[in-house]
């Protein structure tokens, strides 16, 4: 088991190291983070002094070097536009971003799982019907989209929401609502086709020839082991709630990681993208070398297999 | 001071007055007259600041922005300085170079050395007044933008005394006050034993200014909040509070101002402009911004090219349809100057003979030129953000036999591109908002070894360093028109406009003050901004 955890550990390790490398070189193709900091027509002088100031006038090893420095000294480099750490910008946008990300999961999670189940239950009939129709609505409707209708509906026309910010519970709702609209149908279906491979298991049938109530196999019997890969992917679906609601969070203006995230790309802020995603990717190599932990525990086969 | 010559604030607005029309001097002196005159948002005098304001700003603020020492080369910044903090001699309403914490400045004759005296009685906001050594120590910390070349230029600067400040000059450098007032960070006056007590971070965190509007609270990214500064020398601001939000999305931004959340909101651009137009209560606020946009033929110089033949480039000149691109684009608002560089506002700004759209002479002069029928002419360059202005020179230009390709670069990918001289076949779009005057547009886009010239004309470039070195203002301009004027007569470009930025205000706002200062972007002064009087 020790092994296990070590080798899992590792490959931890390497895709964090890979995915420093290929942030680090992909944000440098995106082009001059100087052209969108001086206006057209700018002095060379000018467009040279910014690229001393950022440290991009050295060479990219250099550069790389510096940045993974700090990154074990636990920073994350200066912003090129906010002038401040990238940590602390970050940590400052992570309260709301775990708010947002918490309530949309409860959303999706809500109206997600019991849809899927009753879809389910009901294969081929009314409710599956309705029910890959919501899929298909939420899995196909951009976010951005939704999020202007929102606003259109209940700020601008009923004048019931405030169309922007954070601040209120009442800010909360449309945000959430439209980042969970898309994961409600992800967790939908996967709900719907993981209770449909229970179902049609061998100890369901024999709960059922014993003459178990329906509900009570669904609930207690099915339910449960259908749950296991629907909690899996929520977790990771948290994670990048947390980290990439880029279009949520930019259209309802809510100051959270994904409109930092954006703003990082939009003004070719290198640090404050690499640290983003160095962090994003970090919380999702965490949860997913816990879970591949946990289901060692659980499934003997996993960590002997291995 | 026998040999030193005064410029008086008057004297100053003259040379100013070459950039500006006459049209806009009555216009500035109108909107003076209603500002006395108009029950709605006249304010009477004495009475204190009240009432809080929202803007929805368009792009986040940095920490940057709230110190002047690190201003770039872009206007955005300004928006803030505005409001926390003073110039010495900065842009106001009618004054493209007003004296403000400077009560007046002298030039000696040489232009060797700059005099200033520093406002009677002018403070911080924590109460400290402002100094020669605030000035002194306000200059050498200056790092943005032209800070090499303001080095380059100026030798050292003395405080005389504590209100008397001289800048002596390595050379005659006639653009000192352009660069000093308007054209860079350097002329905006922090307290310099503030910033030694807190330090650079601290400053950031807690500016303290001589601005119309005192710092409050800052979250970087989000939200900026200023409060009223009673002592401010201009004029007390009518607004207690200011509440600078970003609201990153354009159709959000108009939401908020539907619903009253916000009471200005900037860039509303295209239909949703037009919404703002139609919606009863709000009102539509458009600038006019000191960036002219243009086409621009890199092949002109090659006696190969149909673009060498003069008659060529000005049948592209008469194809465009300028009053009808800015129509569906901008609502109209855009100001066809037929300057192709320079923008109208800018010092030593020479006026061309008005831009005519006539296809048919433009056919004429294609045919004289032996392209009767037409001719490829390859790729038409743009950055991908102003590729729907791009879209229309491509048909108009069609129309007229000039077979030419869209191709949109992203932003910086483009300058770049435009700079290393990587375009040097077909057309180039290009746009500038720097700041500067008609001669540093000149440099860098007309004169030989401009940043963004493909070739140049012998004639024009030999009057470049006769202009430099010339230091009566009235000749110097004559010979900078003399430049505009052959540049526009050999139709390097095809000027389009300067841009229009379109704004809205809502139902509480009285004087949202944009496009007071012209060329200026945004909202300010920010002391004559006014609540709706109920």
């Amino acid at each position: 088991m020790k092994r296990y955890i070590a080798r899992r550990a590792g490959y931890a390790v390497l895709s964090l190291f890979l995915l420093s490398v290929t942030i680090f070189l992909f944000v440098r193709l995106t082009g001059d983070p100087a052209a969108l900091l001086v206006e057209p027509g700018a002095a060379p002088g000018d467009i040279a002094a910014i690229h001393h100031q950022f440290g991009l006038d050295r060479p990219l090893y250099v550069q790389y070097v510096l940045f993974m420095w700090s990154l074990f000294h636990g920073e994350l480099g200066q912003s090129f536009y906010y002038q401040t750490p990238v940590m602390g910008l970050y940590l400052s946008r992570l309260p709301n971003s775990l708010e947002l990300a918490s309530v949309a999961m409860l959303f999706s999670l809500v109206i997600g799982i019991p849809a899927g189940i009753l879809a389910a239950v009901h294969v081929g009939r009314f409710w599956d019907s309705a029910g890959k129709l919501f899929t298909l609505l939420g899995l196909s409707m951009p976010s951005f989209w939704v999020g202007l209708l929102l606003i259109l509906l209940f700020s601008v026309y009923l004048g019931w929401l405030p169309s922007s910010g954070a601040g209120t519970p009442w800010h909360l709702i449309m945000p959430a609502f439209a980042l969970g609209w898309y994961f409600a149908a992800a967790h939908m279906r996967l709900t719907r086709s993981s209770m449909l491979e229970v179902l049609g298991s061998e100890y369901i049938k024999l709960a059922r020839i014993k003459g178990l109530p329906q509900i009570l196999v669904i609930a207690k019997h099915a339910f449960k082991n259908a749950l296991i890969p629907v909690m899996t992917l929520a977790g990771i679906n948290l994670v990048l709630m947390i980290n990439v609601a880029v279009v949520v969070e930019t259209v309802f203006a809510w100051p959270g990681i994904g409109r930092l995230l954006y703003e990082g790309i939009a003004f070719r802020d290198f640090p404050v993208v690499q640290g983003c995603v160095i962090l994003g990717g970090a919380m999702i190599v965490i949860v997913n070398l816990f879970i591949d932990i946990v289901y060692a525990f659980v499934d003997p086969r996993i960590r002997l297999g291995s | 001071m026998a040999l030193q010559r005064r410029i008086s604030n008057q004297i100053s607005t003259a040379s100013s007055e070459d950039g500006m029309r006459r049209r806009d001097l009555l216009a500035a002196g109108a909107l003076g007259l209603a500002a006395a005159g108009a029950p709605g948002w006249a304010r009477a005098a004495g009475s204190k600041p009240q009432g809080k304001l929202t803007w929805a700003l368009h792009v986040s603020v940095p920490a940057t922005w709230l110190d002047p020492a690190d201003t770039l080369g872009i206007i955005s910044p300004f928006m803030i300085l505005y409001a926390l903090h003073d110039a010495m001699v900065k842009p106001l309403p009618g004054n493209s170079r007003a004296a403000c914490l400077a009560e007046s400045w002298t030039t000696s004759k040489d232009n060797l050395t700059h005099d200033f005296v520093v406002r009677d009685g002018v403070h911080f906001h924590n109460g400290e007044p402002v100094t020669a050594e605030d000035v002194k120590f306000s200059y050498e910390r200056y790092r943005g933008a032209a800070h090499e070349l303001m080095k380059k230029q100026v030798a050292s600067i003395e405080a005389l005394d504590k209100r008397h400040v001289r800048f002596h000059m390595k050379k005659a450098w006639p653009d000192f006050l352009t660069f000093y007032s308007s054209a860079s960070g350097a002329g905006w006056i922090v307290p310099k034993k503030y910033v030694e007590k807190v330090g650079d971070a601290g400053f950031k965190q807690h500016p303290i200014g001589a601005g119309p509007y005192k710092f409050v609270s800052f979250n970087p990214g989000v939200e900026l909040v200023l409060e009223a500064f009673d002592g401010y020398w201009r004029k007390t601001p009518a607004v207690k509070q200011l509440v600078m939000k970003v609201i990153p999305d354009e159709a959000t931004r108009l939401a908020a101002l539907k619903r009253g959340e916000v009471d200005i909101a900037y860039s509303i651009r295209g239909e949703l402009a037009d919404e703002l137009r139609k919606t009863p209560g709000l009102k539509l606020e458009p600038v006019v911004l000191q960036a002219p946009n243009w086409l621009y033929f890199p092949e002109q110089w090659d006696p190969k090219s149909p673009w060498h033949d003069l008659r060529v480039r000005q049948a592209a000149n008469f194809a465009i349809d300028r009053e009808g691109m800015s129509k569906a684009l901008f609502l109209g608002y855009c100001k066809v100057t037929n300057n192709a560089v320079v923008p109208y506002t800018f010092e030593y700004y020479w006026q061309p003979p008005k831009a005519v759209y006539d296809p048919e002479q433009a056919k004429k002069l294609m045919a004289e030129a032996g392209h009767a029928g037409g001719f490829d002419a390859g790729l038409m360059y743009c950055d991908s953000s102003y590729a729907n202005m791009a879209e229309v020179s491509v048909n108009n230009l069609a129309a007229i036999g000039i077979s030419v390709k869209l191709q949109p670069i992203e932003r910086a990918g483009f300058f770049a591109g435009y700079t290393n001289g990587r375009y040097k076949r077909g057309i180039i779009q290009g746009a500038s908002g720097a700041f500067g005057n008609a001669a540093t547009r000149m440099a860098s886009f007309v004169v030989k070894g401009g940043a963004y010239c493909y070739g140049s004309y012998p004639d024009i470039d030999e009057l470049f360093p006769q202009q430099a070195g010339e230091l009566d203002p009235k000749k110097r301009g004559a010979i900078l028109a003399k430049m505009q004027q052959l540049a526009h007569e050999k139709a390097i470009y095809v000027p389009i406009w300067q841009l229009g930025f379109l704004n809205g205000s809502g139902p509480r706002v009285g004087h949202a003050s944009f496009g007071d200062i012209p060329g200026f972007a945004y909202t300010a002064p920010f002391e004559d901004i006014t609540l709706k009087s109920t």
